[in-house]
């Protein structure tokens, strides 16, 4: 039984990490905590699905989607650089709660509330069975999307031009620009793709989840937990951390003390991580 | 521009002047809260409703004097609930009828009883709703339908290990205990696996993989659409078709029957009214009513319907000035209302609380349409 629920985590899992990696990408290359990503992502989503239900076929609607993401993304983008180039973190942060508040009242305005919507899945056929669960191929392509956010990022920064005019880009912008770096023009594309890629991971795992909008913008919680297990750096950790949130909701509700607190164990990893990470901080001595 | 402005703001001013003058006696006000903007729409409820009383104008009215019907968006937020309600005391509302806001009677419930307002209540929710001597929903309301839904399982379809998986909004704990317990006691079965801490967010499969364990053949449901459809979709990945799936009210809608129609599985809904979806004599005076009111033909439409209807009925049996004090004494001193769209008869009556709904029809998935199951009403027991 235990097994089973894990596994049956796992899905939610590559899920949580889908996300958690597409807010790190917005976090390492741009320095924002984007509390309005998985906001952006289910707004592509949904555009996805309104396009889908009007009668444009899949492989046109997918695509135009992310488009809408990708632009939405962008928008919020060019907000941050013209206004909040050389703000602080909390500012940044601050101004994407309000954004995440806007889209969320905006969304339920123009998808509905009410009805839920047909989100097209697919991949729903069942591609294994393991310890008496049936795994999806959602389930399996969610997973490996997931280790290809986690490894595709990590390889760039590391190892191209590209990614090293990006790494200069996010530390230090006003350097990068002065010795030519096009920032403006570079982070337009890492907006734009870190929205898409929400918007594709949020159209994946929408099936499976409440399928209303407020919901989705909700996996901006476990998200930012991944995250934060990664420490906002390690894309890899990142991934182990979404992935081990999801496992763990899934055994808490197969124990029946733990089950009534699955919903708040996102917290309750956030604030185990910061502790840790804390832990030799010394708060009462002067800097 | 100015000039404008100017004969725009007068041409305000003397319109709020003369909606100021028609507060005399020359019309019986009637108020509702609704959700018209918002998370959770509900205006097909008092559209309708607005149709019924628009008839009895026609019909030349009630004593002689025209139904003016208020109603208030409180756009699912509590402080605009409450400050709607004391805007529609201080019109001069004689009662509440039609009304579908799910924060109403947790936040207005003392309000109504301080300011002597009863409300006839289209769509009920929550258990303070069933708790009131003020409030009396024509709806069954989520707890009672799920004693009805546990009962067609155990008897219709002869379920022997029925489950319950519940998400527990705040404030519903006892009552959906006491609808459980109900069950228990007038079918002498017990549940096999009882889970009230459903998450609203998150993989539903878990549950599911519990109900499998445990060998469920009917397992109750009680979320609205949004949860409905992953939790069937989930249920189909795992293979679960030999299995009756329960599901209340919320998700009898035409949407869940399109979304998961074609996974083949076993489903089943309790409908509170006469099924929506049927063409019967039963339903036809509030079919052609909400057509007329180019409303969609949805169960929240028939309780507008029937919320005004009976309140229209109980207003004609009073002789004399109709005021809250002549509505309240006639409501609490009505004979009960039978009607082919309930399965038991609406009545107020005195008593310290209301829940005169206690019975409910059944629907099951046919495709990707909603047939009816049971061609009687599934009546709770009296005192069970």
């Amino acid at each position: 039984m235990l097994v089973s629920a894990a596994i049956a985590g796992l899905a939610t899992g590559g899920a949580y990490a889908l996300m958690g990696l597409s807010t790190l990408l917005t976090y390492r290359l741009v320095a924002v905590v984007n509390f309005a990503q998985a906001a952006v992502g289910a707004f592509g989503a949904f555009a996805m699905v309104v396009l889908y239900e009007a009668g444009l076929p899949l492989p046109l609607a997918v695509p135009a989607g992310l488009a809408v993401a990708a632009l939405l993304h962008m928008g919020l983008g060019v907000v941050m650089v013209r206004w909040f180039a050389e703000a602080g973190e909390g500012v940044k942060a601050a101004v994407t709660i309000a954004v995440y508040t806007g889209l969320v009242a905006l969304g339920l305005r123009l998808f509905g509330a009410q009805h839920p919507r047909r989100f097209p899945s697919p991949f729903d056929g069942p591609a294994l069975t393991v310890g008496g669960v049936v795994v999806t191929w959602t389930a399996v392509l969610t997973m490996a999307l997931a280790v290809l956010f986690a490894v595709g990022p990590a390889l760039l920064l590391r190892h191209t031009r590209l990614g090293l005019l990006l790494r200069a880009m996010a530390e230090r912008p006003t350097t990068a620009e002065l010795i030519g770096v096009r920032v403006p023009r570079l982070s337009m594309v890492v907006w734009g793709s870190a929205g898409a890629a929400s918007a594709l991971a949020i159209m994946i795992v929408a099936p499976q989840l409440a399928s209303d909008f407020s919901s989705q913008t909700l996996l901006i919680t476990p998200a930012l937990a991944a995250a934060l297990i990664g420490g906002f750096s390690s894309f890899a950790w990142t991934f182990v951390g979404g992935v081990g949130l999801g496992v763990l909701q899934g055994l808490a509700s197969t124990v029946t003390q733990l089950q009534q607190y699955r919903g708040v164990l996102p917290f309750l990893v956030i604030l185990v991580v910061l502790v840790w990470t804390r832990r030799r901080d010394r708060w009462d001595e002067p800097a | 521009m100015r000039a404008h402005l100017a004969t725009a703001l007068s041409a305000a001013l003397a319109a709020t002047a003369l909606a100021g003058c028609s507060t005399s006696d020359d019309t019986i006000r009637i108020g509702a809260i609704a959700g018209l903007t918002g998370n959770f729409i509900t205006a097909e409820v008092v559209r309708t409703a607005q149709r019924v009383f628009d008839d009895a104008n026609e019909a030349g009215g009630v004593n002689g004097k025209k139904i003016e019907f208020i109603v208030k968006d409180d756009a699912g937020n509590p402080q605009r609930t409450a400050q709607v309600a004391r805007e529609l005391d201080s019109e001069g509302v004689v009662a509440m009828a039609a009304s579908a806001s799910f924060t109403d009677c947790d936040v207005n419930d003392a309000f109504y009883r301080q300011s002597d307002i009863s409300s006839i209540m289209a769509v009920a929710a929550s258990p303070k709703c069933f708790q009131s001597p003020n409030i009396a929903p024509v709806n069954v309301g989520p707890f009672t339908l799920m004693t009805a839904v546990l009962l067609y399982a155990s008897e219709e379809l002869d379920a022997k290990a029925v489950c319950n998986f519940t998400v527990v909004l705040p404030g519903s704990e006892d009552a959906i205990k006491q609808a459980l317990g109900d069950w228990e006691r007038i079918s002498g079965q017990k549940l096999v696996v009882n889970d009230m801490t459903v998450q609203q967010s998150g993989d539903l499969t878990p549950y599911l993989l519990k109900a499998k364990q445990a060998g469920c053949d009917a397992i109750l449901f009680n979320p609205a659409e949004q949860l409905v459809v992953p939790w069937l979709q989930a249920a189909k990945t795992q293979g679960m078709s030999d299995v009756n799936f329960l599901l209340l009210a919320p998700a009898y809608t035409d949407s869940v029957a399109t979304a998961v129609g074609g996974l083949g599985l076993k489903v089943h809904a309790g409908s509170e009214f006469e099924p929506y979806t049927v063409e019967s004599p039963a339903n036809a005076a509030w079919r052609d009513t909400v057509n007329r009111a180019q409303q969609p033909a949805t169960a929240f439409s028939q309780g507008g319907y029937l919320a005004a209807k009976f309140l229209v009925d109980v207003l004609r049996t009073i002789e004399g000035e109709v005021t809250r004090e002549s509505v309240n004494a006639a409501l609490r001193g009505m004979a009960p209302i039978e009607h082919p769209m309930l399965g038991t008869p609406f009545t107020f009556g005195t008593g310290e609380s209301h829940a005169p709904n206690q019975a409910s029809k059944m629907v099951r998935l046919d495709g990707t349409k909603w047939v009816v199951a049971s061609d009687e009403f599934i009546t709770i027991p009296a005192g069970g």
